[in-house]
């Protein structure tokens, strides 16, 4: 072994001592959460780490993604290659070749060769894309947050060129095949008879290398980077079950002070393991109505600035903890709160739940949870909120739904109906839940209408709960009060539990989603349908069958909770096609990428004064299209496009629920 | 500082109200009961006027009502109430507001008091009486239909705005008082979730008559209801129709003058 | 309990209130078949001055009562004038409006007394000898009547515009000034000046009549034309949200969900369609008027009066009708 040999050999060694400690660090840091079970599934885990970290599906899904997946690839080559490098200094004559043959070596070697020159174009497309084209999605306030990337992407131009000057080097001294390595080959040709002390030259440059590689291993968990160490483990640890719940919290300590969450720890270890997962690509951003509206929520953002916060706080947090048993005992350490420093109330409001950030982000970031842990705490034990929420809550608590109208009415739609109601009923097939927009709102009673026409056309045996119907508890859920949702939840089990039937059908994505996804978590399951999917099912047996309407030009506008979030995407559209007169021209953003209207989350019922109207910038993107019809499946979405055609004085445009144009074409 | 604010357990605004079988008072059936929205806006100035004097204030609750009461009780103990009475005898159903001006009088007496708030009438029966004859009964001043309300530095005084037809009055009033609240003096506070688990725990002394020295229901200002009427309306919306336009508004200016009584 | 009946004359900056004569006729119908008399009392300043406008009016006496302690309306010191009164002559009924001083001093002075109030009445009469008082409950969701039990005099607020006023039947008053007997330094409860409304319009919040506008209104300034038909009620004017949007209104007057919740006695929409945002804020209003364009709009589902038409038509002529009624 050389001096050299040794010298390095301490060096890497403490580099790798202290990178473990920084890991122990982090991990340590996790530790703060609360905790959170993402055992089991270990097939599907493993599946996920192949499709989405191997094969790169989610970052593919975008063409800047390419780069990404190059840099990813021609790294672990390039980091093949710097091993082998290191291990070769330490201990001469150790390398590919020696220890698993030519073939085997010189694939690696080729690969290297091939991608580094791959990674240093995407690195220039890159530079590109950040500095000079600004993509929405890589803007960010934060100017630390660019200068890092640009130092980033320059350390990684530096190790690329410097391994093709090492192997160019090698080249001439015969150390490395040029058969397997085209791009060294023509760097070789570059530094042939220059005079260069070859020697000396790739020892300089592998010294400058591996020293630069060595700061990239320690600054890496300081940067956003750390989504190296990150990512893998976030996509193995992702949320496997449906993306539309949200955790169910346990109200049985009543000493309790504080509900929700306010500072750091209150998140669970999965979620803050979220903020190392972050790769700062920005992609939900710019798939965020909050964002794209210009308000001040970006989901990119409050992650990069939680991150940040995380760790301003660890150092602070972490030492009341007994290191040596690796106990969280912070205890009696005051957390900092999140809001309004890190996030503001703004932030958290802005926030429609639409899921689109959650389904853009290639390591399986949850954004929606954290926004609503924070809104929980904000309303339960602050009781701070926008001032229009009050009467939301105290509406929903004495007369069951948003609006103040007295339960009592609640079946009132249906008068002159003949609608049986199944307290008269007791056993059926279908259980019709019409939600709080289907009782009350004129524009969702006429769809409700439609529904129940058709359920007779078909000859479905079903009922309503009428006046024991209470609000599913999905907005006040999502507005962060669990304790008023879970009442409503409790309630409505306590109901349906007294009857018979063998599954539930709504015409609203909010409850559909609510009842399939969350009811679940209180101990009530139960068959779920949207009324699409029970519509189609009618079509397909023969039940019901769609006749004509006079020819309309439309689009469908899928429902975030219904098409995002439950993969509802086909069947509307099939029964729209089975409407002869009906052309569908789709949208730019449809199916699970499709824009939400702006209602969800609690927003339908909070005033919308900053930045632009969701619902105006989603009905410009239907008027491009020269469409006379916005078809729609769901209540909220219907009153937002009505809403924004008439902002926008947009009078030749119709909405329309897929059962109203159903009907209208049996008729 | 010791400050009484008055509840009262009332049916929901939005309940639909139906006189009962026996015609003798509304069904309660299907009916949802709230704190008199009125006598929220009383606990939100007892408890905004308790945090700003501090010390050692305190804000009682005190309530006549049925044994359901408890729960708009609690209610106000969730945003912040420190204790509660709860006056329940059943001698004291559909009682007048004299004879609950006189039961009440004795309890808060019992309690001790420098300041009272209440709403300025029930939404039930809405006759806007108790505040005023409680006043009296305890001799002390009243303010009714508060829209501003200010303690002077030395806690002597009150300074308030009192709406009237067209405007305020301004009334200066020495302390003890009762204030009765109107709409606009606040904006009542949500109830926070650990309000509402501490609620669960304060204390709600249940009084009757007996407690409270009367051998019977005090007997002054007693009436009597003879009859529960409908409120003769028809639901459909009377559209006002005429060839030319200004016939049909002649019209509807007739219709709100004479039929709806509203001009 | 006696049988003459005594009228509170209430006066407001010095001018008797307009409810005084539709007093003056409820109590010729009690009269009418008590067989007793009616009088009058006004206290305060100016009330030598108006006593002369209801004398005539067929009323026995009047009572003026205008010293320092009751110049101004203090509940304590006008309670204790009607106690004296009524403890002197044994009135056996005492009338007066359902305004913001009816409503205040009423319950004091009957307490003093003894005796019974009925706030807010629409009708007396007397049944078999027994007064018996309408008035509606549960927000007017119902009426009750109601009869006195007891010997107490009874005291009645009743609310104006209700009974058609008494007219002159000839003849004079017998009109004595009085004192007060109340000593001002006892008064703890002392008004110290009147502010009148800022804008000379009330909170929508706190109006009884609101006239809103939607994004028919087209523009701001088209929303002057809806201030003066609120301002023939001393009413506030509202807007839709669509309206405030559109940048027609402002925010603190918008109606609906996510505005302000409004429960005035009448509500006049005009270019309002009645989504279920804007209903959510106004729809417990007493009298609910729609004026749209479309006949199919969900406001007329619950609206109480409606009219289809041009809103630019219809409410200037709905505001020079309510004119002429008014004066």
């Amino acid at each position: 072994m050389t001096v050299q040999g040794i010298v390095l050999l301490v060096l890497f060694v403490a580099v790798l001592v202290v990178f473990g400690f920084i890991v122990r660090m982090l991990i340590r840091t996790l530790k703060l959460g609360k905790p959170e079970d993402r055992s089991g599934n270990i097939g599907q885990r493993i599946n996920s780490v192949l499709v989405y970290v191997a094969a790169q599906a989610r970052v593919l899904s975008q063409p800047a993604g390419l780069g990404h997946f190059l840099i990813f690839w021609g790294f672990i080559f390039i980091t093949l290659g710097t091993i082998e490098h290191i291990v070769g200094m330490i201990v001469p004559g150790v390398s590919y070749t020696a220890v698993f043959g030519p073939v085997v070596a010189g694939v690696i070697s080729w690969f290297q060769d091939i991608l580094a020159f791959l990674v240093l174009l995407a690195i220039i497309v890159s530079l590109f894309r950040r500095f000079v084209l600004k993509p929405v999605r890589l803007k960010i306030d934060d100017p630390g947050a660019r200068q890092e990337a640009l130092f980033i992407l320059t350390l990684i131009s530096a190790l690329v060129l410097l391994m093709f000057g090492i192997k160019g080097a090698g080249i001439l001294m015969g150390k490395v095949d040029p058969a397997y390595a085209p791009v060294s080959s023509f760097v070789a040709g570059l530094l042939q008879g220059r005079g260069l002390d070859l020697h000396m030259f790739e020892n300089v440059l592998a010294w400058t290398h591996h020293l630069i590689v060595f700061f990239f291993l320690l600054y890496v968990p300081y940067s956003k980077h750390i989504h190296i160490l990150g990512a893998i483990p976030n996509i193995y640890l992702r949320n496997l079950g449906p993306a539309g719940t949200l955790s169910r919290m346990d109200f049985e300590d009543e000493s309790a002070e504080k509900f929700g969450n306010s500072e750091i720890r209150d998140f669970t270890w999965k979620q803050l393991l979220d903020l190392y997962a972050c790769t700062e690509c920005g992609r939900c951003q710019a798939a965020c109505p909050a964002y794209l509206t210009e308000k001040p929520l970006s989901p990119f953002n409050m992650i990069h600035r939680m991150r940040a916060h995380l760790m301003d706080e660890r150092g602070k947090l972490l030492k009341g903890q007994d290191g040596e048993k690796g106990e969280t005992g912070a205890e009696g350490v005051e957390g900092t709160p999140i809001i309004p420093e890190t996030m503001t109330t703004d932030e958290i409001w802005a926030c429609t739940t639409c899921g689109a950030c959650m389904q853009e982000c290639p390591p399986f970031i949850e954004h929606v949870q954290k926004i609503v842990d924070l809104r929980r705490y904000l309303v339960m034990t602050e009781s701070n909120f926008p001032q229009e929420m009050q009467a939301v809550f105290r509406n929903m608590e004495v007369n069951y739904n948003p609006w103040s109208i007295g339960f009592s009415t609640r079946a009132d739609w249906a008068e002159g109906m003949d609608v049986p109601i199944a307290s008269e009923k007791k056993e059926f097939d279908v259980l019709f839940w019409t939600g709080c927009a289907g009782s009350f709102d004129a524009r969702g009673q006429s769809v409700m209408k439609a529904v129940v026409e058709l359920f007779g056309k078909a000859d479905v045996d079903f009922a309503i709960l009428g006046v024991e119907e209470m609000c599913c508890g999905e907005t006040a859920r999502r507005m962060g009060n669990e304790y008023l949702a879970q009442t409503l939840i409790d309630g409505n089990i306590d109901v349906l539990k007294k009857y018979s039937f063998k599954k539930i059908v709504t015409a609203c994505p909010h409850c559909f989603n609510t009842f399939k996804v969350e009811y679940p978590q209180f101990g009530f399951e139960a068959e779920v349908m949207h009324h699409s999917e029970f519509l189609l099912d009618l079509l397909e047996e023969g039940r019901l069958k769609a006749g004509k309407i006079e020819s309309t030009r439309g689009t469908y506008h899928d429902s975030c909770y219904l098409g995002r979030y439950n993969d509802i995407l086909d069947q509307p559209r099939s029964i729209l096609n089975q409407v002869s007169g009906v052309e569908i021209t789709e949208m730019g953003r449809s199916g699970k990428r499709s824009f939400c209207c702006g209602a969800g989350g609690g927003r339908m019922w909070m005033e919308e004064d900053i930045g632009r109207r969701i619902n105006e910038e989603r009905v410009s993107e239907t008027t491009k299209l020269g469409v006379d019809t916005i078809f729609a499946a769901c209540p909220y979405c219907i009153t937002m496009f009505e809403d924004g055609l008439k902002a926008g004085e947009i009078e030749n445009v119709r909405v329309r629920d897929i059962a109203e144009v159903l009907l209208e074409s049996i008729d | 500082m010791k400050i009484i604010v008055l509840l009262k357990r009332v049916p929901d605004t939005e309940a639909k109200i139906l006189i009962n079988q026996d015609g003798n008072g509304i069904r309660e059936d299907g009916v949802k009961f709230i704190i008199n929205t009125y006598d929220e806006y009383g606990i939100e100035e007892g408890l905004r006027l308790k945090e700003k004097v501090g010390g050692d204030s305190k804000v009682t609750a005190v309530c006549a009502g049925p044994e359901e009461s408890t729960e708009v009780i609690r209610t106000a103990l969730a945003m912040g109430v420190d204790d509660a009475v709860h006056i329940c005898d059943p001698a004291l159903a559909k009682p007048s507001p004299f004879t609950i001006a006189e039961v009440l009088a004795k309890a808060i007496s019992e309690e001790g008091f420098d300041i009272i708030f209440c709403g300025k009438q029930g939404i039930d029966d809405d006759m806007a009486q108790t505040q005023s004859i409680l006043a009296e009964k305890l001799d002390i001043p009243q303010v009714n239909n508060a829209t501003v309300f200010e303690l002077a530095d030395d806690l002597s005084k009150a300074v308030l705005n009192r709406r009237i037809e067209g405007g305020d009055e301004k009334v200066e009033a020495s302390l003890p008082v009762i204030i009765s609240c109107e709409k606009g003096l606040n904006d009542p506070r949500y109830a926070s979730l650990p309000g509402i688990m501490k609620a669960k725990k304060k204390e709600i002394r249940v009084k009757n008559l007996a407690d409270l020295g009367f051998n019977e229901a005090p007997s002054s200002g007693r009436s009597r209801v003879l009859k529960w009427l409908p409120m003769p309306k028809g639901g459909e919306c009377k559209m006002v129709e005429a060839e030319e336009t200004v016939d049909a508004v002649k019209e509807l200016a007739r219709l709100l003058r004479e039929e709806a009584k509203v001009v | 309990m006696g049988k003459d009946v005594l009228v509170f004359g209430e006066i407001r900056n010095g001018e008797l209130k307009k409810v005084v004569k539709e007093l003056i006729a409820a109590a010729a119908v009690i009269t009418g078949e008590t067989g007793g008399a009616v009088d009058a009392v006004l206290v305060g300043a100016g009330a030598e001055k108006e006593a002369s406008g209801i004398s005539g009016y067929g009323l026995r006496k009047i009572a003026v009562v205008d010293d320092d302690a009751v110049a101004d309306y203090s509940s304590e010191g006008y309670a204790a004038v009607l106690a004296s009164l009524v403890g002197e002559e044994g009135y056996g009924y005492v009338l007066m409006g359902a305004t913001s001083m009816g409503r205040d001093l009423g319950p004091r002075a009957a307490a003093r007394v003894d005796g019974v109030m009925f706030s807010d009445c629409v009708e007396v009469r007397i049944d078999g000898g027994a007064l018996v008082a309408r008035r509606p409950v549960y927000s007017g969701k119902l009426f009750v009547e109601l009869t006195p039990e007891g010997d107490g005099p009874v005291f009645i607020s009743i609310r104006p515009n209700n009974i058609a006023p008494a007219g002159e039947s000839g003849g004079s008053s017998e009109i004595a000034a009085k004192p007060s007997g109340v000593d001002r330094a006892a008064i703890r409860a002392i008004v110290s000046e009147i502010i009148p409304l800022a804008g000379g319009r009330p909170d929508v919040t706190e109006a009884d009549v609101i006239v809103s506008g939607g994004r028919a209104m087209k523009e701001e300034s088209n929303f002057r034309m809806l201030e003066k038909l609120a301002d023939l009620f001393g009413g506030a004017v509202g807007a839709s949200r669509a309206a405030v949007d559109a940048g027609y209104a402002e925010q603190p007057i918008q109606v609906g969900q996510t505005g302000k919740v409004v429960n005035p006695k009448l509500y006049i929409a005009c270019g309002i369609s009645g989504a279920i945002q804007h209903l959510a804020g106004m729809r417990t209003s007493k009298v609910i008027v729609a004026i749209n364009k479309d006949a199919s709009a969900p406001i007329f589902e619950k609206a109480h009066y409606g009219i289809v038409g041009d809103l630019f038509e219809v409410v200037p002529i709905l505001t020079e009708e309510l004119e002429k009624m008014l004066q």
